[in-house]
């Protein structure tokens, strides 16, 4: 009943997110809006860890198995791969590449300007 | 005969055991080019081409399991929920670093699409790469993009992160770990945050966080310009 009671909670908020993406304006994907749902939740305490703990480590420990029929379809589209993989490959290396260094670079810059805020507050305590 | 492989329990059994036998090989070889989901793909793909067995027939099972997509994207926020102390700690760094590097990831995808003349559908399809696979999908869908090239294109971002990792921590010279680990989180997602965990555990908590953080800021950044 544990079990059923937690893909209950987790399945329930996935369709209010359906519900939700299908009343919102723009188009905003419903697994995203059931994410930041169910965080919500959790902050908020309406939803203790413990009440969907074991469904959620299931799904998180087994996320790469439900991309399977995803990965599959591929084979409908192996014209547009095979014309195009070279610039995919480039694209997907040289963005990789890019998005690293910015990435370490931004962090570097913000924990340096904050050491340096919290060092000059230690001297004009002093 | 047709009508036994148009059993959901065809795709799904299929599935189970490709993903099973991906998962034994990686245990053995422990190299990240032994990636369960890419070995899974691989085998059921040529097992169906092999037997000439419909795609729509396999697709049967396979809807079944593309259900789980959503809830397990929704349980991503568990993932952000436990390591919340070390994401009160560090914001801003977090909040920079990734909106930073969400922000490059798609500004270099398409800078190189129009270098390529890439037409705009598989534009959208490669634009969420760096995010985690179920986030990239919903980006790529609710745009026209291609799903199965974007989840190619994550695969691929996942697997040369996780290799690349420690050669880019030296070349970037990050001697910090927590910018060492949204820095892997940012740009390869799940896949470099095992990489990231090997490293050390701040590295592998703040990749952790990367994934979710990115992946939220990668929707509101393609929310502006798509």
């Amino acid at each position: 009943m544990k079990i059923i009671k937690q893909v209950g909670i987790v399945f329930s908020i996935c369709w209010i997110s359906q519900v939700i993406e299908k009343l919102l304006p723009f188009t905003f994907p419903a697994s995203v809006i059931s994410m930041v749902l169910l965080l919500l939740c959790l902050l908020t305490g309406i939803l203790k860890i413990g009440h969907i703990q074991e469904k959620a480590d299931f799904l998180l420990s087994n996320m790469a198995f439900f991309f399977v029929p995803a990965g599959v379809s591929i084979i409908n589209y192996f014209d547009i791969l095979k014309s195009t993989a070279v610039q995919l490959v480039i694209i997907c290396t040289v963005s990789t590449v890019i998005t690293f260094g910015v990435t370490a670079w931004s962090v570097k810059c913000t924990m340096h300007l904050l050491n340096k805020k919290a060092q000059k507050k230690e001297k004009e305590h002093c | 005969m047709e009508e036994i492989v148009y059993s959901p329990y065809f795709g799904i059994a299929l599935s189970i055991l490709a993903f099973g036998i991906g998962v034994k090989l990686h245990q053995k070889w422990k190299t990240p080019l032994c990636n369960p989901l890419i070995v899974a793909i691989v085998l059921v793909a040529a097992i169906l081409l092999l037997f000439k067995i419909p795609y729509e027939a396999y697709n049967v099972g396979g809807e079944i399991i593309n259900m789980f997509l959503a809830p397990a994207t929704a349980c991503l926020a568990v993932a952000v929920y436990s390591k919340l102390a070390i994401l009160k700690q560090y914001w801003l760094p977090i909040l920079v670093g990734c909106t930073a590097g969400s922000g490059a990831s798609m500004a270099s995808v398409y800078a190189m699409c129009r270098l390529f003349h890439l037409d705009e559908s598989l534009q959208v399809s490669l634009l969420p790469k760096s995010v985690t696979t179920p986030i990239a999908v919903s980006v790529a869908e609710s745009a026209g993009g291609v799903v199965p090239i974007t989840v190619v294109a994550v695969i691929f971002t996942g697997i040369l992160g996780s290799i690349v990792a420690p050669l880019l921590i030296r070349l970037f010279r990050v001697s910090d770990p927590v910018a060492a680990g949204l820095a892997i989180g940012a740009s390869s997602h799940a896949m470099g945050t095992s990489k990231a965990i090997e490293l050390g555990e701040v590295e592998g908590a703040m990749s952790g966080l990367a994934i979710g953080i990115c992946g939220m800021i990668t929707v509101l950044l393609s929310l502006l310009i798509l």
